[in-house]
């Protein structure tokens, strides 16, 4: 109707938009870097309260008085609320709901939210929280799982006897056959540093309380507004339909806000306790206490090897800390032994896993959730054990690959496998063949593999809804509106969707626009986590995206007076195959496509195949189930300087096994953003706790690496082409992490001789190995000389 | 977002106009570049009554000639610093120091004078007040315990400043008014070896300008030891000049930074020189270091690693500076 009408020679030359594999800026980017998003802090809090948190100085107490009386009666305080009005526990999983938003009874981490305020201004608010009185009775306090799982020990959680949040005993195959079968069987323990997401956008809620209606609407920076929805529901005491949850543009999450955090919580029984609007915007210390990272992870790994390379057995004993509630704790220590398969081709697997209770800021998910320790172990032991039988770290790798099509021992499918290409490429690009053990003193080249899942094949919420649902819309005005409840948090989700949609229909981008995360608008997603959402909202998008093509390919045969089989849809105009007749405009078609039905909404839908939601029986056995899996092999070359312990990093190799890249350009962002982190883990971030407070609760001391320690990075990007996939694609940006802490360190063991056992290696640590063995040369030396 | 202090802001268009005011106002604090002042206050480290805004005072923003040095007013940015046409040739050092403090943003608007009167840094310090009330604060600020040395009775938190060691080594001097007049002394004089009182200035006593010398005949350089290339502050900062070639050591002149409460300027190098240089040199060079330095658990990185590095630092940097 409003829409130009084209000339005979558009209509001619009209080609459909070849959207996916295009290498297209992020369909929101614009937004980010004019500055015009709006995040949650920059929302509209005209008339809202600030609510500050009372946080716990204690790391493990019994409350005996909590006295709010001075702050409530503070001019301007509008609220102050306890655990005492919470009525509900929260926790992602609904097997291990074991926290509430604000404590009841005990503290359990210095930092634990214990009570919040709400007053009209920050100064009222902090001179409030300055007056609440909190008297306790110490008790003894945990901070590694060794204290934690001493006999006699005060339990954090009632149900968790002696500290134990799960334990995890699973055995495939026969493990001692393996490795009585081996040439040589090695053992070696390896220590990673806990750390955190260090998203730059610190934690924050806007949370509105309609007292007449009884209406909440909570807008918060969270990944899984769904499940934040749900947990409302439940602390809240209020029916869903009453509920509204918005996510407005989000600064990063890798995995932290992948469960519902306790100050969204909060910050809705603000509202309700002032009948209005609050506002919350916890400062990088908060942010950092509120946590969910990677746990200090204690591993203990074992693995033989034959003559040729091939791995006869693995078995690993891994311990958490995971700090002082639940989380995601249970799902992280299956995931470590889960994930020891899908990599390799290994006949028996022994995994003993255990998560503890300490009183620290609690664990969670955190990109490359639960593999990404395990695999720098794995991995440097598989390095160690081809050295002593004279084998290359890359052969040793092609010794042991699966095949394209292929089931492992616990019961993981896949249906493609791009490693093989991966080292292939890796390889070559690097002339590692010329470098490996070649190099000058203190300069190295080291390898490592990695994969991740796209995607759990069970969800959370096990409900016996589809994964995944896309709504279009497509009205009058011949525009194509996208509704999704899939979390765009940085990594591009809407743009793959936005992606999916144009290929299928063909029609340009200008036509389509994307409405994501109201959940008065947009359909449930359960969120952005397991790097979930190009393969299920992608495959949902395809599937919506046809169903509304199928409805304008009727109208256009309407029109055309012709068989749908005949129509040629070309995006922007559809046809008679060929016919001489040039065709309609999309606008027409549109238009024929309404008569009599008005406004058209199409829906698709995904659901994971059974095949791939876990055949194992074992207890746990969902866990690390996925449509598909990414695979990475990345290649580092590393500068060490004696003098400092630094190290380094000249350059990165990596390519990715992404099944298809729907955007490569998108691609490459998340797999460089890998390397970036997995550089940080291994060498320079970490949290540490000293008597249990947070001693780099700031981004000087928690220290990210910065532009100037970024490498020049090559990214190879692998496609075979997984039946499962949208297009063929799987995931593209957990999978490269692990793969690039292992790198390094092997990086560093050519250049040093030194085998890193620890993360992250700083300067320090890595200066401490230095000088030990040079202690140790002196004193073979020595002992020579005598002999 | 942590609330800031109630204070009043002052604005003196001159030096003289800004020392009268802080001895009329108890409790007062000068703000120049505001980057490590402004987080201070947040974190509730600094409340002061009256903030002096020196942004307004044009005498303290420009560098000059000075016969065989240079002038720098303390307002001078760090950007300022690194790009000023007088520094390039015989102040290299200046620059070089000053362009490994912080980020780039930092120093546009940070200036010579804060960096030279930093305040000292620890990880017991530099942290909220709910953070420092939940550890009992400490003897630097608030409390009775320094959880660095506990049974000690002296404040270790560590000076950080990058530019002290470089100005060091060029022999500066600052000048300083107060009410009571203007005095100029050694920069070294300027520090004591306690963190919580390590400026020896008096009560509302104000940084003017800092004054340096030509090195005829020096090759100068500074390294930085840090986890990261950017932003942090440094585990251990050494500057030197050194005159001679090859294995022949005329004279020596050494700055550290981020080992002691105070930047230390190397004592006893005069020992060293005049000779020929050689690995009785360098392990002599090593014990003055050695024994001068005291780094403290005060960062997050441990202080065995600083005093080692310091050591191999040192003895890299002299040894390049000979040998090119």
């Amino acid at each position: 109707m409003s829409a130009p009408i084209p000339n005979i020679e558009d209509l001619k030359n009209a080609k459909p938009n070849k959207a996916a594999g295009a290498r297209i800026p992020l369909v929101d980017g614009i937004e980010k870097v004019t500055g015009k998003a709006q995040y949650t802090a920059d929302l509209d809090d005209h008339g809202a309260f600030t609510g500050l948190i009372f946080r716990s100085p204690y790391a493990h107490a019994k409350i005996v008085n909590l006295d709010i009386s001075a702050a409530q009666a503070l001019p301007g305080v509008m609220a102050v609320i306890t655990g005492e009005d919470c009525g509900a526990p929260f926790g992602i999983l609904p097997i291990a709901e074991n926290e509430y938003p604000l404590v009841k009874e005990k503290v359990r981490y210095k930092g634990d939210a214990v009570a919040a305020v709400a007053a009209v201004d920050a100064e009222t608010a902090q001179r409030a929280i300055n007056l609440i009185k909190l008297e306790v009775n110490e008790l003894p306090a945990y901070y590694t799982p060794d204290e934690a799982r001493a006999p006699g020990t005060v339990d954090l959680h009632e149900r968790r006897k002696g500290n134990q949040e799960r334990s995890v005993n699973h055995e495939f195959g026969d493990v001692e056959a393996g490795f009585s079968e081996a040439d040589l069987v090695k053992e070696n323990t390896y220590h990673c540093a806990e750390v955190t997401h260090a998203h730059m956008e610190p934690h924050a809620a806007l949370a509105e309380y309609d007292a007449e209606r009884e209406l909440m609407t909570l807008k918060s920076v969270t990944q899984v507004p769904y499940y934040v929805h749900l947990m409302l529901t439940q602390c809240l005491g209020m029916d869903s339909s009453r509920i509204r949850v918005i996510k407005p543009f989000v600064g990063g999450g890798f995995g932290a806000r992948t469960e519902t955090l306790n100050f969204e919580i909060i910050a809705c029984l603000l509202a309700k306790a002032t009948g209005g609007k609050v506002r919350m915007q916890l400062t990088r210390e908060e942010t950092f206490l509120t946590h969910r990272g990677r746990p200090e992870t204690d591993i203990k790994i074992k693995m033989g090897l034959k003559k040729d390379g091939k791995i006869t057995g693995v078995q690993a004993e891994v311990t958490q800390k995971g700090g002082a509630y639940g989380g995601y704790g249970i799902i992280t220590i299956l995931y470590s032994g889960a994930l020891l398969n899908a990599i390799y081709d290994i006949p028996n697997v022994k995994y003993d896993g255990y998560r503890i209770y300490t009183n620290t800021p609690a664990c969670g998910a955190m990109r490359g959730h639960g593999t990404v320790n395990i695999r720098f172990a794995f991995e440097s032991l598989l390095d160690n054990i081809a050295e002593e039988l004279g084998l290359d770290p890359i052969e040793v790798r092609r010794a042991n690959l699966l095949t394209s099509e292929f089931e492992t021992v616990n019961g993981l499918r896949g249906l493609s496998y791009g490693l093989p290409e991966c080292l292939d490429w890796a390889e070559e690009a690097s002339d590692w063949k010329e470098k490996r053990g070649k190099m000058p003193k203190n300069k190295g080249i080291g390898i490592g593999c990695s994969h991740f899942v796209s995607g759990a094949g069970k969800p959370v919420h096990w409900t016996g809804e589809p994964h995944a649902t896309i709504n279009l819309k497509l009205d009058f005005d011949g525009g194509i509106t996208i509704l999704t409840g899939a979390s765009d948090i940085g990594q591009g989700s809407s743009t793959i969707i936005t992606q999916a949609v144009a290929e299928i229909l063909g029609v340009d981008y200008g036509r389509l626009r994307i409405i994501a995360n109201d959940s008065a608008i947009t359909p449930k997603d359960n969120g952005s986590y397991s790097s979930r959402v190009t393969v299920m909202v992608g495959n949902a998008a395809i599937d919506a995206a046809k169903n509304l093509k199928g409805i304008l390919v009727e109208a256009a045969a309407k029109k055309l007076d012709c068989a749908e089989q005949d129509i040629e849809c070309l995006g922007e105009v559809y046809r008679v195959a060929g016919s001489q007749d040039p065709g309609i405009p999309f606008q027409e078609v549109v238009n024929e496509a309404l008569v009599g039905t008005g406004t058209i909404t199409a829906k698709g839908t995904y659901f994971v195949p059974e095949a791939f939601q876990g055949t194992g029986k074992q207890r746990g056995a969902a866990v690390g189930s996925s449509p598909g899996f990414s695979y990475a092999a990345t290649i580092a070359q590393v500068d060490v300087d004696e003098d400092t312990g630094l190290v380094t990093v000249e350059k990165i190799w990596v390519a990715h096994d992404c099944g298809f890249a729907i955007n490569p350009l998108s691609v490459e962002g998340q797999v460089q953003g890998a390397v970036w982190m997995g550089l940080a883990q291994a060498f320079s971030e970490e949290t540490r706790y000293q008597d249990g407070l947070h001693m780099a609760p700031n981004f000087l001391d928690y220290r990210f690496p910065t532009m100037v320690e970024s490498p020049d990075i090559e990214v190879k990007i692998v496609e075979p082409i997984d039946p499962n996939g949208p297009f063929g694609a799987k995931e593209a940006s957990e999978g490269a992490l692990s793969s690039i802490v292992a790198a390094v360190a092997s990086a560093v063991k050519d250049a040093t001789g030194i085998e890193m056992t620890e993360t992250p290696i700083t300067p320090d640590r890595l200066m401490d190995a230095m000088i030990k063995r040079e202690r140790e040369e002196k004193r073979n030396a020595s002992k020579k000389g005598a002999a | 977002m942590e609330v800031l202090p109630d204070f009043e802001i002052l604005c003196p268009n001159s030096a003289e106009e800004a020392a009268q005011m802080a001895s009329k106002k108890g409790e007062s604090r000068y703000m120049a570049g505001g980057t490590d002042f402004m987080p201070n206050m947040r974190r509730g480290l600094e409340k002061p009554k009256a903030v002096i805004d020196l942004s307004g005072i044009g005498e303290m923003q420009s560098i000059e000639k000075t016969g065989n040095g240079l002038r720098i007013g303390a307002s001078v940015t760090l950007q300022q610093l690194i790009s000023a046409d007088e520094i390039k040739s015989d102040f290299s050092l200046l620059a070089e120091a000053a362009e490994t403090i912080a980020g780039t943003t930092h120093r546009q608007t940070a200036t010579v004078g804060g960096n030279v009167c930093l305040d000292t840094r620890c990880q017991f310090y530099n942290q909220s007040e709910w953070w420092r009330k939940s550890n009992d604060y400490c003897l630097k600020y608030e409390g009775e315990i320094c959880h660095v040395a506990p049974t000690g009775k002296i404040c270790r938190a560590a000076f950080s400043g990058d530019l002290a060691p470089a100005l060091m080594v060029h022999g500066a001097k600052v000048e300083l008014t107060s009410a009571k007049g203007t005095r100029t002394i050694d920069l070294k004089d300027l520090y004591q070896e306690d963190g919580a009182d390590y400026l020896l200035l008096e009560p509302g006593e104000l940084l003017v300008a800092v004054l340096v010398e030509k090195l005829e005949g020096y090759k100068t350089a500074y390294r930085k030891v840090r986890v990261r290339g950017g932003v942090d502050f440094p585990l251990v900062g050494i500057a030197a000049a050194v005159k001679g070639n090859g294995t022949q050591l005329e004279d020596l002149r050494v700055g550290l930074t981020g080992t002691n409460s105070k930047p230390v300027s190397l004592e006893g190098t005069a020992d060293l020189c005049g000779g020929s240089f050689d690995e009785t040199g360098f392990k002599a060079l090593e014990k003055l270091v050695q024994k001068q330095i005291q780094p403290m658990r005060s960062t997050f990185s441990p202080s065995h690693y600083r005093r080692k590095v310091a050591l191999n630092v040192s003895r890299r940097l002299v040894g390049n500076l000979l040998e090119n």
